[in-house]
């Protein structure tokens, strides 16, 4: 770690200090720098951690009340629904300029190099990514995407996948992170019965009901 | 999706691992959802009110972020197997937007003396000891840093300040806190050791 120099921006960037635009250059620096991604999962561990370094409180039984009376009151749409009504509901609100926004993204992506991974005779399916590499394996009707060489997401986001089923606006299906080495296994849950592409975006932690990051996978699927 | 049928009442769910809980979440199953709840909001907690210095402000932090894994269910960070490192990063996350707009309208506030009562304590559970007892080791490590590299990771992780806010706080260049962030960064990793991958 000694010897090795390419600034001081690994700490500052696992506790979220460094500017935007700091962050973005340095996630993609670390794209071909082992040493600083190493670095970073260390300290992202430490940064784990720190919660527990403040003063300790019990749970308010009132805050406790709250949520719970709210989750009784409000189940979570798809537990009941077959399909992700709750989606739908948060698409049709969102605003155009989003949707537009995304249009672009993806038109932009359609320019950028894209990475083929066939291997002869398995369900692998061509994958688009401006960013790492990415395959998509699919047997029995469910898919397990395996990206590479993808750097963390910045402190305070996350990457989320999204299923597009033809035309229809994109609906939010899971979140993931990267290992040290930049890759993941995620497996994308449901059935992709009728799904045309799967899509991977950059999102604020928690993730977004519509995309509002940059798209950095997209998976054609027909 | 695989749900374990025989695992019906409260206390059979708590010999549940987080992952398995979360199916059941995912699935609308409330007494699931309450018991992450009670695995994970103490510390989500304290973490909102270390950086919010207000309870009410604390409280709607944690009770957005739960919210929101009861209404998303699985869709929380998967590859890092950790619902707790999702709650917090979102909790995290949050707090930040809180202490930006208060800012904006009032001033940052890094020193909230409210910080310095204790809540009630309640009933002491197993969990609650063992919470105790890593937070002291996280704080001793932290407390063992020398002062100046401790006061840039919790000007940056607890308030929410980026390196160049830090440097004008501070009056230093902020190459210097960047390098304070790593010399301590460096030393909590060393005085935290493996715990780390097991704390909580």
């Amino acid at each position: 770690m000694a010897e090795h120099d390419c600034g001081n921006e690994a700490a500052a960037y696992a506790l979220g200090a460094l500017e935007p635009a700091e962050a973005e250059a340095f996630a993609l620096h670390m794209e071909s720098c082992a040493v600083c991604r190493d670095e970073v999962a260390a300290f992202a561990l430490v940064v784990d951690a720190l919660p527990l370094a403040a003063p300790q409180h019990e749970i308010p039984r009132a805050l406790r009340r709250r949520v719970m009376a709210q989750a009784r009151a409000q189940p979570p749409p798809h537990a009941a629904a077959t399909a992700p009504r709750w989606a739908w509901r948060g698409l049709a609100a969102a605003p155009r300029g989003a949707m537009a926004a995304f249009a672009v993204a993806l038109a932009a992506l359609a320019l950028v190099g894209g990475i083929e991974l066939s291997k002869g005779g398995t369900p692998t399916r061509v994958i688009k990514a401006s960013i790492g590499a990415a395959e998509l394996d699919i047997s029995g009707g469910h898919g397990q995407l395996i990206v590479q060489k993808l750097p963390p997401p910045a402190q305070g986001r996350i990457y989320e996948l999204w299923l597009q089923h033809g035309s229809s606006s994109p609906l939010p299906s899971t979140l993931f992170s990267v290992n040290s080495h930049g890759t993941a296994d995620v497996g994308v849950p449901g059935d992709l019965h009728g799904v045309s592409r799967i899509l991977v975006t950059d999102e604020p932690a928690g993730g977004s009901a519509t995309p509002t990051g940059k798209t950095l996978i997209v998976a054609m699927l027909s | 999706m695989y749900l374990p049928t025989r695992l019906t009442r409260s206390t059979d769910l708590g010999l549940l691992a987080d992952e398995d809980l979360m199916a059941r979440v995912y699935a609308g199953d409330t007494r699931a959802f309450a018991v992450v709840f009670d695995r994970h909001a103490a510390v989500a907690f304290s973490l909102a009110y270390r950086m919010c210095g207000r309870r009410a402000l604390a409280e709607e932090v944690v009770q957005e972020a739960f919210l929101s894994l009861w209404r998303s269910g699985a869709r929380y960070e998967r590859a890092r197997g950790s619902v707790r490192s999702w709650v917090l990063a979102v909790v995290h996350h949050r707090a930040i937007d809180v202490l930006r707009h208060e800012s904006a309208r009032a001033g940052r506030d890094i020193h909230d003396e409210e910080l310095g009562a204790s809540l009630p304590a309640e009933e002491r559970t197993d969990l609650e000891v063992e919470r105790r007892s890593d937070a002291r080791l996280v704080r001793n490590a932290l407390d063992e840093l020398p002062a100046d590299q401790r006061k840039v990771i919790e000007l940056a992780y607890f308030s929410g300040f980026s390196h160049s806010e830090i440097a004008e706080l501070l009056g230093i260049p902020a190459g210097t806190v960047k390098g304070r962030m790593r010399l301590g960064m460096g030393k909590l990793r060393l005085a935290l050791g493996d715990s780390v991958d097991v704390l909580l």
